[in-house]
Order: structure tokens, then C-alpha cells, then sequence
């Protein structure tokens, strides 16, 4: 509840900004908006087996709509540090900027993965759920992932295969969603160079506390990189009344551009 | 005070919830130092993802008339900040004003945009805020 007062209090503060505003210089045109949160909206729908019903348009942040030209700073939620081993960390530490963004599947327009369609995807979701099964499109270069939320186990180890969303099988705690994955390709990244080992157990969280509010958590388990498991704070995502957009990347000049950058950055021996 | 105010408050909001962060930085591949206002002649619309390309024959640094490469945002940042397909082709060929910010490689006439100046004189928000003007530098 805390979080709702703060958000309505914050939109009360932004109002007068919003209707104040006269002539605009080149720099502050339309499309530069200052966040304004939704309301609760109510309690959330249930389905007919009395879940939680996710289904909806999903946008990330409080506003039920895009905040890409948001006018206030991008600010991370304070998290635990990533308890890498000691191998790990050095090699996290050691990629330059260039390099994240050359291994960025938002760059080199591969897929994101468990939990990347979260974690690095700032694009819309669309979620369809009914009892027993999770439909997940999203967005972001068109992606997609059916879920059995049935609670069956995973794939025996013997019919396991690498896959970019990873085998993924999910059951009911109360009224949140726990979504369980293993066996994703290690070509993924949980979010920003957090590489992982083949050994990633990704246990993620849905729950919709009130109509137009859905949050998202998730733990990394992974024994090889890590020294112990790491559980992320909860992603706020908020209902919008838009449709999904075709998004597919196909004219792709970044990869080129910054293979050239860090070719010309390595010569002169910067990181 | 007003714009205190407004900002304090969005970073009340903000700080609330933890964003996917942004597509990726355009920071790292162009130089938020080397940004200037352009204006030329707006030739071709490349609307596509990851990035959509505007046209222009316009300046160089070197004062010579040549076509610039503006990179945008992506088609769905693009449309749902206003700046449609339609709205973008209806300047084609007319005067255009386009905030840029040159590549850091060296590619001759490569640039980042995140404002263009349309030919009714509508101004759109169309990439990231490479130069922080709103301190909403993408980088992590």
C-alpha cells in the first residue's frame, strides 16, 4: 500500500509542472514527460479456478504507457551486490562499455532469454493467462513463451536442451505466479555482462497486487558463478490500453559500428 | 523552482520501482561533446528496428553539403511518442532541423538524434538524451 500513497503523492506533485508549461525550447518538446503513476485501480481479476488473473498489456514503470522520454533520471532500485566468485567478478569487471554493448542482445539482436525479456527489455508485454497455462508475447523483437502453470516437473535430464527461455515449468504460492527455468543457453545474459553457467536455475515471480499493478521478481541460482543465490527486488509494470506493436530487429548497423569503436579504442589501449 | 519541484518528484516516483532499463546506451557509441543543431533537407525514412535512420542533406564540420545519417529510437519508442511514420514522411524532400550528436568511430556523417524540428515546425522527440540535457544519461 506504502508505494501507491507515495505514487499518487508524487503525481500530485507533478500536476502544476504539467499544466504550467508555456513556450518550450528545442530541448523540452513534446514527448519529454514527467512520469505520472496510475492508481490501484481496485482489487485484481481472478480467474475460474479463483488465481489471479495476469492477463494484460504490461508496460514497465508506474504509468501505463511508454516513459521512454521520461525527463527524470533512470535510478535502480538499491539491490544486494551480485555475489560473484571471485573468478566471475574479475571478468565482469573487466568488459569495457563498448563490450557490453556488443554483447547486449539488444545490440547484436539475439535473444534475450530467462530473465533478459525483463531485465533488458524496456519494450511493452503482453500476458494471457487461464487456468493451467501462461501465455507470455513479448513485444520486443517479437518474442514469445507458453508456460503450464500446473505445477509439472521439468523435462527429465535426458530429453534437456540448451534453449534461450530455458525449460520452463511454474506453480501457484497464494496469489503469485513462481515460474521455474533451467537449462538456458549460456549465451544469455541475466542483465548487463552478468554472464551465467549452464548450471542458471532462474526462479521468477509474478503477482498482480491490484488491477493496474503487476510485479516482477526473480532469484539466480547458479553454483558455478556464483557463491550463492541472488534474489532481485520487485519490477513494477503497470496496465496500459494499447495494442503490442510489430518490433522486429532487422536493420542492424550498431554491431558494425561498434566493432570499429572498439578496434580504434583497443589500438590506442583505452578501456 | 518549478522544474525543482517537477524533478523532485519524478525521482520520488522513480525511485519506487526498479525500470527495465533502456534499449541500449547510445552514449557509448556517439559523442555526447560533439552535438549540434542541423538543418537540411530531410531525403529518406529508414522506419525499422532496432533503429530507425532519417536522411539529410545538410553540413558537415567541414561546411560541405553532404547526406547525414541520423540514428533514432526504435519504431515503438518512435510511434508512441508521436513521431509516426506518417508524421516523419510528411517532411520528405522540405526543411528540417535535427538535434545530433556525431559517432565516436569516425564514420564520415554518422550521428545520433534526439530532436528533429519538422517541417510544420512540430518538434519530436525521436533518440536517447546522449548530451544528459534532462540528466537522463542511459548508462548504467
Amino acid at each position: 500500500m506504502r508505494i501507491y500513497v507515495v505514487l499518487i503523492v508524487a503525481a500530485l506533485c507533478v500536476l502544476p509542472v504539467a499544466t504550467g508549461a508555456q513556450e518550450k525550447p528545442f530541448v523540452q518538446a513534446r514527448g519529454s514527460v514527467v512520469p505520472v503513476p496510475l492508481p490501484p485501480g481496485g482489487p485484481p481479476p481472478r480467474m475460474s479456478d479463483g488465481h489471479v488473473d495476469l492477463s494484460g498489456v504490461w508496460f514497465p514503470g508506474p504509468t501505463g504507457k511508454a516513459n521512454a522520454w521520461s525527463v527524470v533520471p533512470e535510478q535502480r532500485a538499491k539491490e544486494d551486490p551480485i555475489p560473484f566468485q571471485p573468478w566471475a567478478e574479475a571478468k565482469y569487471k573487466s568488459f569495457t562499455r563498448v563490450d557490453l554493448e556488443l554483447g547486449s542482445a539488444n545490440v547484436n539482436c539475439s535473444p534475450v532469454g530467462t530473465p533478459g525479456m525483463f531485465t533488458d527489455n524496456a519494450y511493452v508485454h503482453q500476458i494471457d493467462t487461464k487456468p493451467g497455462q501462461l501465455i507470455h508475447l513479448i513485444e520486443n523483437n517479437n518474442r514469445w513463451r507458453v508456460i503450464h502453470t500446473d505445477g509439472r516437473p521439468h523435462k527429465k535430464p535426458e530429453d534437456l536442451e540448451p534453449l534461450f527461455n530455458g525449460d520452463e515449468t511454474a506453480h501457484w504460492e497464494g496469489d503469485t505466479l513462481v515460474i521455474d527455468s533451467i537449462s538456458i543457453d549460456e549465451r544469455t545474459w541475466i542483465r548487463d555482462g552478468w554472464f551465467h553457467s549452464d548450471q542458471l536455475h532462474v526462479i521468477e515471480r509474478l503477482r498482480r497486487p491490484s488491477l493496474n499493478y503487476l510485479e516482477y521478481q526473480f532469484t539466480i541460482e547458479d553454483p558455478k558463478v556464483l557463491t550463492k543465490p541472488w534474489t532481485s527486488t520487485w519490477m513494477t509494470l503497470s496496465l496500459g490500453h494499447e495494442d503490442l506493436t510489430e518490433n522486429f530487429c532487422t536493420r542492424n548497423e550498431n554491431v558494425e559500428q561498434l566493432q570499429k569503436l572498439a578496434e580504434q579504442q583497443k589500438a590506442a589501449g583505452k578501456k | 523552482m518549478r522544474a525543482t519541484a517537477s524533478l523532485a518528484c519524478g525521482l520520488l516516483v522513480l525511485l519506487t520501482w526498479s525500470p527495465a532499463f533502456a534499449h541500449h546506451a547510445f552514449a557509448v557509441e556517439f559523442d555526447a561533446t560533439k552535438c549540434s543543431d542541423i538543418t537540411g533537407t530531410l531525403t529518406k525514412v529508414s522506419y525499422e528496428n532496432p533503429h530507425a535512420y532519417v536522411f539529410v542533406n545538410g553540413k558537415n564540420p567541414a561546411g560541405e553539403t553532404v547526406e547525414l545519417t541520423f540514428q533514432l529510437s526504435s519504431t515503438s519508442n518512435l510511434k508512441r511518442g508521436g513521431a509516426t511514420y506518417a508524421a516523419l514522411n510528411g517532411s520528405v524532400n522540405k526543411e528540417v532541423t535535427v538535434r545530433g550528436c556525431l559517432s565516436r568511430n569516425g564514420t564520415d556523417n554518422r550521428y545520433a538524434a534526439s530532436f528533429i524540428k519538422l517541417a510544420d515546425g512540430t518538434i519530436q522527440r525521436v533518440g536517447q538524451d546522449v548530451e544528459g540535457i534532462f540528466g537522463t544519461k542511459l548508462w548504467r
